[in-house]
């Protein structure tokens, strides 16, 4: 019984960080109809950033803002350039620039950070225990689902319900009406990119607890972030969150029963998701020409 | 005609003037029988390798060129029939010709599973279903270890030969090597060229440029896209067939998905939709990470910027980037 | 976490290798080392998993290599680096431009088993002088044994073999689980653990795989905390183990279930560095130990140079050189007299930092000392301390 329960919070810990991550990648793709594969970077860049910071006995709670900025600022000089000219090319072209500069960054945060393995230490506060009964389970991964169900539901609200999200929706179904209303579209959507980019790398600041941050990581977290937005439905926030939980729970759950099959299992399941729904579980509505 | 009406021309899919492309043939030839006497060895064996991988690229750009279907996951078809020609090698020998028909029907195969699955989907969801249905035939291979070998991969495999009936032709050396490459490539293209020159491969743009329309005209685009991908899957598993023997060894990474996404940025590099593009971005890419490693450890960053630069000012490769610099500016 | 400068580059390539770009086409390089000189080749992981592995075995020999004034045998050493990204077919690529273009005299190195098997044909095809630094896969001593190719190192037959024997004796019995990375390197492990283990009597309980890269061990932890075992035997290897190690602080398993695990477990650079007080108390039987007496010397250079003790890895690079080095001595720097220089290795033991070092005449496979190492709080922090060594331990070879 506690040993189900613990597993259920074990997948829930992990579908956060896996939704966390996909939401950064969905939110441009959504607004901006644009792939952004520079993600995976910006995690690693967060995840990074805030290891430094955790060792470097500033107060513990300031790396995740910082983690934000830091990967936000990257975000915001990559929109100016190249990502702007790149906003009405196919996804196609943009999948190849963004891809060719993730190993460009793959290789610069290599060059900064070592190759070595770098692990967060952790505050004091957040490196307990709580026990279900008499299993444990981790204080940090209470934190990760808090926080990641916050952070979503403030997304979504923003994004739905408040009048900046309106504009940038507005953007996105006619880009020039926006404008006539004498609003600046080009500055919206650097925002945008930017905010998405910290949100990789704020997630990367919370996932480092976990996963720890090491080249190679930003492709892993990118591979893992793309299946869960595309199988969402592309950029959908409901498909986002709904796969995340999907892959989160199977991984978990294929672990804990058939852990030599799990991937494979994990895998079939997403691809049954997409044989079934080739748009994605929550599809958006697309004109054919 | 400039040489970049020429090649965009290729790109559609139309033949150039064919009294050119006969020289053009010419000259590669030559220059092809005159490597071997002044490459050494072990680069002889390295344009072997060029042009194995980069027939398997080639068949990529049947499905990226032509039918705009990026596949992340091009790497299981080459590696799958790469592993069932070194199985079958172990048992029955590594006789040229059964190893090229044991991969060619692997790689359709192959081809046809994926195809199944991955039929309803287009763009991005092509792409992501491809890599997750390249995973799950890795992480077969990857685990089936007592066929396999798993992570260590497969080693000790017999030598390639040809039997001619009446004596065995050893086609181990580098030379031999290199010449088998060489007709598999020349092969290669020649079946791929066909194919984009016949209705099938006309209808396979239409279907990437209109496919509304096309389906409207009474095209079955599944069909058509099956097809494709069967060509593509035979040519990549002819390729694959002959790659364990290069090095008398085969692993796991020659599926990954790691090895489908260097595919693309060879392809790109070289240039989609030229068919031979794919060999220039093969060498190109190799040669980088062969060469410019020894120098530097940052030998990534340089494939990447020389990636991101193609990607930016020459979005149609290098073959086609150089030849409006000296072409002139095509049409856009 | 440690976050060093990028290492300084030492590579020392011959004049005119300016030329091997254009070379690649046009004529081949046929110009033989000069005057004397000789040619080490080292093929490492630069790139890939396994980077801050390559990274330490590179400064190992570089660092061996400048306390010999870059001189073996009264013979000018030139060494060449290159990278094979832990992918197979990239190693075999290396290696043959080691031998075909560089025209190296020895070549070496190789962290991934899948690599050194992958080359083995290669190397053994060219008859090239071949020192495997790490790569250890049991194959290697057994049927993939090779004339020329040595392998100063251990295999891990030598590692789960002695890692059964010490918790047969000195843990416990019963209450055994296993955990291990699922391929080939994990099993082999695990396996001959279990094999050994079982043979001293020994009873083991669930045995359980994680997928190689798994990110989060959340379940499987959940699942040893049910079960409460005494003691777990474990294998995994870089980040696999640094995520392993703290996610068990994180479940506070590591206060209740004793860790014993294959040395790249507890690698003392590449996971304690990282893991910290996470590994306090693991155990690890492994053939290299920076708290040897062997190592003393060799530790404290290392640390004064990389700020970190050493682990495997950057212990292999130098033993590389040592053994390398020991070999030419014996056949007074004439490489090409590979029988008698094969011969003469095998003849006498090395002195090296993993410790004694003879070789097996059958597989060319060094025995070698396996040290049981507990990890206790120092002044440098958490280290891998010899509690127990295992003297001699040879792999079975060719009759396994």
């Amino acid at each position: 019984m506690s040993f189900y329960l613990v597993q259920i919070l074990n997948a829930l810990s992990f579908s956060m960080l896996l939704m966390l991550t996909g939401l950064g990648l969905s939110v441009v793709l959504s607004l901006l109809n644009f792939v952004n594969l520079t993600h995976g970077s910006s995690f690693l860049l967060g995840a990074y950033v805030s290891i430094w910071w955790l060792g470097s006995g500033a107060p513990w709670w300031l790396a995740f803002p910082v983690a934000f900025l830091a990967s936000a600022l990257a975000g915001l000089v990559l929109e100016r350039f190249p990502f702007r000219q790149f906003y009405t090319r196919t996804h196609l072209m943009q999948v190849l620039l963004t891809y060719g500069l993730s190993v460009i960054f793959a290789d610069l945060m290599r060059w900064g950070f070592g190759a070595q393995i770098a692990s967060p230490e952790l505050p004091e506060i957040l490196s307990g225990v709580i026990f279900v009964f008499d299993m444990p389970f981790p204080i940090y991964r209470l934190f990760i689902i808090v926080f990641g169900a916050v952070l979503a539901l403030a997304l979504w609200f923003v994004i739905d319900r408040t009048i900046w999200g309106a504009v940038v929706r507005a953007c996105v179904t006619d880009r020039r009406f926006v404008e006539t209303l004498g609003l600046d579209t080009k500055r919206i959507f650097t925002i945008v990119v930017a905010v998405a980019a910290g949100l990789g790398g704020l997630s990367g600041a919370l996932g480092a607890g976990v996963l720890s941050a090491y080249p190679g990581l930003d492709e892993e977290q990118l591979i893992l972030a793309l299946i869960v937005v595309v199988v969402g439905g592309l950029g959908t926030f409901r498909g986002t969150v709904l796969s995340a939980l999907l892959l989160g729970f199977t991984m978990t759950f294929t672990k804990v029963w058939i852990p030599e099959m799990s991937n494979v299992a994990a895998l079939a399941i997403m691809a049954l998701m997409l044989v079934i729904a080739p748009q994605g579980l929550v599809a958006r509505k697309v004109r054919q020409v | 005609m400039s040489d970049t009406v020429k090649l965009q021309d290729a790109a559609n899919g139309r033949a150039p003037a064919p009294s050119r492309q006969i020289l053009a043939l010419g000259v590669i030839a030559v220059l092809a029988a005159l490597l071997p006497l002044v490459a050494s060895d072990y680069q002889l064996r390295f344009v072997a390798e060029i042009l194995i991988v980069g027939a398997a690229v080639l068949s990529l750009d049947l499905l990226v060129g032509y039918g705009g279907l990026v596949s992340l996951g091009h790497a299981t078809l080459f590696g799958g029939a790469a592993y069932a020609a070194a199985v079958a090698s172990r048992s029955l020998g590594a006789d040229l010709t059964l190893m090229v028909g044991i991969g060619t029907l692997t790689g359709m195969v192959m081809a046809f599973i994926t195809g199944i699955v991955v039929m309803r989907t287009i763009a991005l969801f092509f792409l992501i279903l491809t890599l997750i249905v390249g995973q799950i035939f890795w992480e077969i291979a990857f685990h089936w270890r007592d066929v396999t070998g798993g992570a260590d991969g497969m080693r000790g495999l017999p030598t390639l030969s040809l039997n001619l009936g009446v004596t065995k032709l050893d086609l181990s050396s580098s030379f031999a090597l290199y010449v088998t490459a060489a007709v598999l490539a020349f092969a290669a293209w020649a079946v791929a060229r066909s194919f984009v020159n016949a209705p099938i491969g006309r209808a396979l743009i239409g279907t990437r440029e209109r496919q509304l329309r096309m389906s409207a005209l009474g095209y079955d685009i599944a069909r058509i896209r099956m097809m494709a991908l069967l060509a593509s899957g035979a040519i990549a598993g002819a390729a694959g067939s002959l790659y364990p023997f290069v090095n008398q060894y085969i692993g796991p990474n020659s599926m990954q998905w790691t090895f489908s996404a260097m595919m693309v940025v060879m392809l790109v590099i070289g240039g989609v939709g030229s068919l031979y593009g794919a060999f220039i971005g093969t060498a190109v890419y190799l040669g980088i990470q062969t060469y410019i490693s020894s120098y530097t450890d940052r030998w990534q960053l340089v494939v990447g910027l020389i990636f991101v630069l193609t990607v930016m000012i020459m979005p149609r490769g290098i073959v086609h980037g150089v030849g409006s610099l000296f072409g002139g500016k095509g049409k856009q | 976490m440690t976050m060093k400068d990028a290492i300084t580059r030492r590579r020392l390539i011959a004049a005119g290798g300016a030329t091997a770009f254009a070379g690649m086409l046009g004529a081949p390089l046929i110009a033989k080392a000069a005057n004397g000189s000789l040619r080490i080749g080292m093929v490492t992981s630069l790139s890939g998993p396994f980077a801050g592995l390559g990274e330490a075995m590179r400064d190992g020999i570089v660092m061996a290599l400048e306390e010999y004034g870059n001189e073996i045998a009264g013979r000018r050493i030139e060494l060449i680096v290159e990278d094979d990204q832990a992918k197979p077919d990239e190693g075999v690529r290396k290696f043959r431009k080691l031998i075909g273009q560089d025209n190296v005299d020895i070549v070496s190195g190789v962290i991934s088993s899948a690599v050194a098997l992958a080359v083995r044909d290669v190397v053994t095809e060219a008859e090239a002088l071949t020192f495997i630094s790490a790569g250890s896969a049991n194959a290697l001593a057994r049927d993939a044994a090779s004339p020329l190719v040595f392998r100063p190192t251990k295999t891990n037959w030598m590692l789960g073999h002695t890692a059964g024997l010490w918790a047969a004796e000195k843990i416990s019995k019963t209450g055994c689980l296993t955990i291990g990375a699922d391929y080939a390197a994990g099993r082999e492990y695990i396996g001959d653990f279990v094999e050994t283990y079982t043979a001293q009597g020994g009873a083991v309980g669930q045995q359980l795989w994680a997928p190689l890269g798994t990110t989060d061990f959340g379940p499987l932890l959940t699942a040893i905390a049910s079960v409460q075992p005494e003691f777990i035997y474990s294998f995994f290897a870089g980040s696999d183990a640094v995520r392993f190690l703290r996610q068990m602080k994180d479940y506070r398993l590591h206060e209740k279930v004793k860790v014993l695990g294959g040395g790249a477990l507890f690698d003392q650079e590449d996971v304690i560095a990282t893991v910290k007080d996470a590994a306090l108390g693991g155990l690890n039987t492994c053939n290299q130990s920076p708290t040897a007496p062997a190592s003393q010397a060799f530790s404290a250079a290392y640390l004064a140079r990389r700020g970190v003790l050493p682990g495997e890895m950057g212990t292999a690079g130098y033993v590389t050189a040592q053994v390398i080095k020991a070999a030419l001595e014996r056949v007074g720097g004439d490489v090409a007299a590979k029988d008698q220089l094969k011969e003469n290795l095998l003849a006498l033991p090395v002195d090296t930092v993993f410790g004694p070092m003879s070789f097996d005449p059958r597989n060319n496979q060094a025995i070698l000392d396996i040290y049981v190492n507990e990890i206790t709080e120092s002044a440098d922090g958490p280290v891998n301390q010899v509690i127990h060594t295992y003297q001699g331990v040879q792999d079975p070879g060719p009759t396994a």
